[in-house]
């Protein structure tokens, strides 16, 4: 797999770039800011850029509309944006514009390197990917009124959990260890008490679960 | 305006007025009496009457307004040409030596008349056309008239019942006299005439304000400047026979340019009355203005007050603050004082030898320092209340501003913070993670490889440790609060490029935010200095004096800071003045700069 990496810090960059090759990826372009990351993709069309969300002139979100921009011109490009800090508010704001390919990872994961190897896999094969502390935090957030999160099994929340974390139904039967037919029945009952349309779409349900989660 | 010396020193012109106008009393009488018991030739009633009226008016205006006005030079003259209208008056006398005189001196008050009026209402003659006016005016009404009757010009024949010489005639030449008294009356005429232009252009000239005071003065003054030249006209045409002269037959009486002449010059004095009237007028506002003041004016409203108690709407009041050395207006607001030529003057307030305010008035107002003196000292309690207001105003803007600026400053610290941290030591954790999970693959294959990530992953972790020691020294130095400032200071001498000589000069340490403040003090300007003084060397003290801790920083650099720009500097007075503190900049350019910070330690 051919691998972009968008990262102003050196140190990072080379460390990441040294973790991916011995993961396997193919490191084809480093870019150190934004434009250069486009710049990038255009000429070596990689499947998976890995951009770092804070970065120069203002050290804001540059990497996450550089991450908006790379979509639109290659739709097929997977993007893993890493931040530096739990921030449900970007996350929720990188997948709403669609969750096929896209994922956002906090860097502490990174050192993990069966985790990076398996985030980076999974967005370029066109899945999503979300740090499961932002999912943590958005599954606690406190809500007005009535929580239905409140009324499901602690099984039925961890389920939501790596659904939101935008895994499939056989990643999460083997995180688990149980069966995927038990995850579905999870999956049924958690759709029906948060009175969620039913879909088998993986990306669908990403969003739907998000948007659950996000909203009130 | 009070106090015993004023009394003591009025005391003595008191005296002095009173002895003139006795004076002027017994000169009227004698003059009056001279002129009645003429048994050759006897004055009328009317002629008395204008006689003293000249005298006694200029004496009794020239008294008030020498009293009124005591630095004006208007007042004596006035007095002067008063007497000196008796001494004319002489001329009635048989006493040759009397009548001689008199014939003299007869039209020397007509140059007194001509230097009030060409003075007024200043008191001096302004320019070199008015000092040209008066001697042609002297030399006309003294000089060239001694010098006629030295050439015989007194002609018994047309003098009924007069001596029949003077003292002083040394020939008869009746056509040298004639050309004598013919250049009298033409120069006569041209002072007339000139001085009438000379009016008419200072009225022109005149504010609004000053037209007010002066317009009696100047009406009657051009009056008396129209008849003169119609006196002139009917002395010359008067060699002729008598019933050509045209105010001869307009009046049909033989005496009739002279009594309107006297008549017009009696009046100058009574316009001259009305003029300090007027100005009276202007003190009874003060009056006013005290009664007004006796309640507190909402803010604004004094500068209202004075202005129409000084009749000047153009008023602008401008407070002083001795600490900013700057005039504000009542908002707060910096005001500049106005140039002189702005056509606007500016007196100054001043109570108990301390200056309050400014005011700035038009021009025309100097005429009268009186009624500003006394206006201002009415005001003054008002003034300096106002000048608080402004001061405490002023001082809380500053205090907003510098709190702004500190909260401002922190803000950017924190974030410089934050930043440090973000783009130093967590990057440097996350890429130590980054080489332990590599370290973590490679252990169970390549045990030699995994050894040498170990190595570069603790080699990266004590970096990571410097790095975070460093920005944690930067948020406070742990040695200040350990060791106390003089080891902070040497700790921060010792980190820097230029040569320092170090001066403590303290009995016990000094409180811990005396001691904050200190240490960054000097940090900023080593900084400072670093970075624009190019200095070659340093000198840093340290003393507490009388419970302040001083604190100054000297180098031998280009000098040519300036405390109101950069942010360094201001950065460096707002910590220092937060602890209400003082900071004081030295810094001629070429001459090296010295930043002294005196703060209080109590």
């Amino acid at each position: 797999m051919r691998v972009v990496v968008a990262d102003d810090s050196v140190i990072l960059r080379e460390g990441l770039v040294r973790l991916l090759r011995e993961a396997g990826f193919d490191v084809i372009g480093q870019a150190g800011d934004a434009a250069e990351l486009l710049a990038q993709v255009d000429a070596h069309r990689p499947d998976v850029a890995i951009v770092d969300i804070r970065m120069p002139p203002t050290h804001t979100d540059e990497g996450l509309r550089a991450a908006r921009e790379l979509r639109a011109r290659h739709p097929r490009l997977g993007v893993l944006v890493l931040s530096q800090h739990v921030r449900a508010g970007y996350a929720i704001e990188l997948l709403s514009h669609g969750t096929q390919g896209i994922g956002y990872l906090l860097k502490d994961r990174v050192s993990d390197l069966t985790e990076l190897t398996e985030a980076v896999r999974r967005v370029g094969e066109g899945g999503s990917v979300l740090d499961p502390s932002v999912v943590g935090q958005l599954v606690k957030r406190k809500r007005t009124g009535e929580d239905p999160v409140e009324e499901l099994t602690d099984r039925e929340r961890e389920v939501l959990g790596l659904m939101a974390e935008g895994r499939s139904n056989k990643a999460i039967a083997d995180r688990l260890f149980v069966t995927e037919h038990t995850v579905e029945k999870h999956v049924q009952n958690i759709f029906a008490k948060l009175d969620l349309p039913a879909t088998a779409d993986d990306h669908r349900r990403v969003l739907a679960v998000l948007t659950f989660l996000n909203s009130r | 305006m009070t106090g015993g010396a004023q009394l003591t020193a009025r005391a003595g012109p008191a005296f002095r007025f009173i002895l003139l106008a006795a004076a002027a009393a017994a000169a009227g009488v004698v003059t009056a009496w001279v002129m009645l018991t003429n048994s050759a030739r006897q004055a009328t009633w009317v002629e008395v009457a204008l006689v003293l009226a000249v005298g006694w008016s200029f004496v009794a205006s020239g008294l008030i307004a020498w009293r009124h006005r005591p630095e004006n030079r208007i007042g004596p003259v006035m007095v002067l040409t008063g007497f000196l209208r008796f001494v004319g008056a002489l001329k009635w006398s048989q006493d040759l030596f009397l009548f001689t005189l008199g014939h003299a001196l007869e039209p020397a008050y007509l140059a007194g008349v001509a230097l009030i009026l060409l003075a007024f209402p200043g008191g001096r003659l302004g320019n070199r056309s008015g000092r040209w006016l008066f001697a042609a005016a002297v030399l006309a009404a003294v000089v060239l008239n001694v010098a006629w009757l030295v050439l015989g010009g007194h002609n018994p024949q047309m003098c009924v019942g007069c001596p029949s010489q003077v003292m002083i005639e040394l020939a008869r030449m009746p056509g040298a006299a004639y050309a004598v008294e013919f250049a009298q009356y033409i120069l006569g005429a041209l002072v007339a005439v000139f001085s009438f232009a000379v009016l008419l252009r200072r009225w022109q000239a005149a504010s609004p304000r000053l037209r007010s005071v002066i317009a009696p003065v100047l009406w009657v003054g051009t009056a008396v400047f129209g008849v003169l030249v119609l006196w002139v006209m009917d002395l010359l045409l008067a060699q002729r026979p008598l019933d050509t002269s045209l105010i001869h037959r307009l009046l049909r009486h033989g005496s009739a340019p002279d009594l309107l002449l006297e008549l017009v010059v009696a009046s100058v004095a009574f316009a001259f009355l009305l003029g300090l009237l007027r100005t009276r007028l202007a003190h009874s506002a003060v009056a006013d203005l005290v009664i007004e003041l006796g309640t507190t004016p909402p803010p604004g409203e004094l500068r209202a007050a004075l202005a129409r108690a000084l009749r000047d709407p153009s008023l602008v009041v401008a407070y002083w603050l001795p600490d900013a050395r700057r005039y504000v207006d009542f908002r707060a607001q910096p005001v500049r004082l106005p140039d002189e030529r702005d056509g606007r003057s500016v007196s100054m307030v001043e109570r108990d030898g301390r200056r309050i305010a400014a005011l700035m008035h038009d021009a025309a107002l100097d005429e009268d320092p009186q009624l500003i003196e006394s206006v201002t000292a009415a005001a003054a309690l008002a003034l300096e209340n106002e000048r608080l207001q402004a001061e405490l105003r002023a001082h809380l803007e500053e205090l907003a501003a510098s709190r702004a600026r500190l909260v401002e400053a922190a803000q950017a610290e924190r974030q410089r913070i934050e930043r440090d941290l973000h783009d130093g030591t967590q990057q440097r954790l996350v890429s130590i993670a980054m080489t332990l999970g590599l370290t973590e693959s490679k252990l169970p294959a390549d045990p030699g490889a995994a050894q040498t990530l170990l190595s570069e992953a603790r080699a990266g972790l004590s970096e990571a440790l410097q790095e975070l020691r460093e920005l944690s020294r930067g948020i406070h130095p742990a040695v200040l609060t350990e060791r106390g400032l003089i080891d902070a200071l040497q700790e921060l001498i010792d980190r820097t490029q230029v040569p320092v000589a170090l001066d403590v000069a303290l009995p016990e340490r000094l409180p811990g935010r005396v001691e904050t403040a200190a240490y960054y003090f000097v940090a900023e300007a080593l900084t400072n200095i670093a970075k624009h003084a190019q200095a070659a060397t340093v000198s840093i003290r340290v003393a507490k004096v009388d419970g302040r801790a001083l604190v100054q920083v000297r180098d031998d650099g280009r000098g040519g800071a300036e405390p109101k720009a950069g942010t360094g500097l201001r950065g460096l007075r707002d910590r220092v003045e937060a602890l209400g503190g003082l900071l004081t900049v030295t810094s001629p350019p070429g001459q090296g700069t010295v930043l002294t910070a005196e703060i209080p330690c109590a």
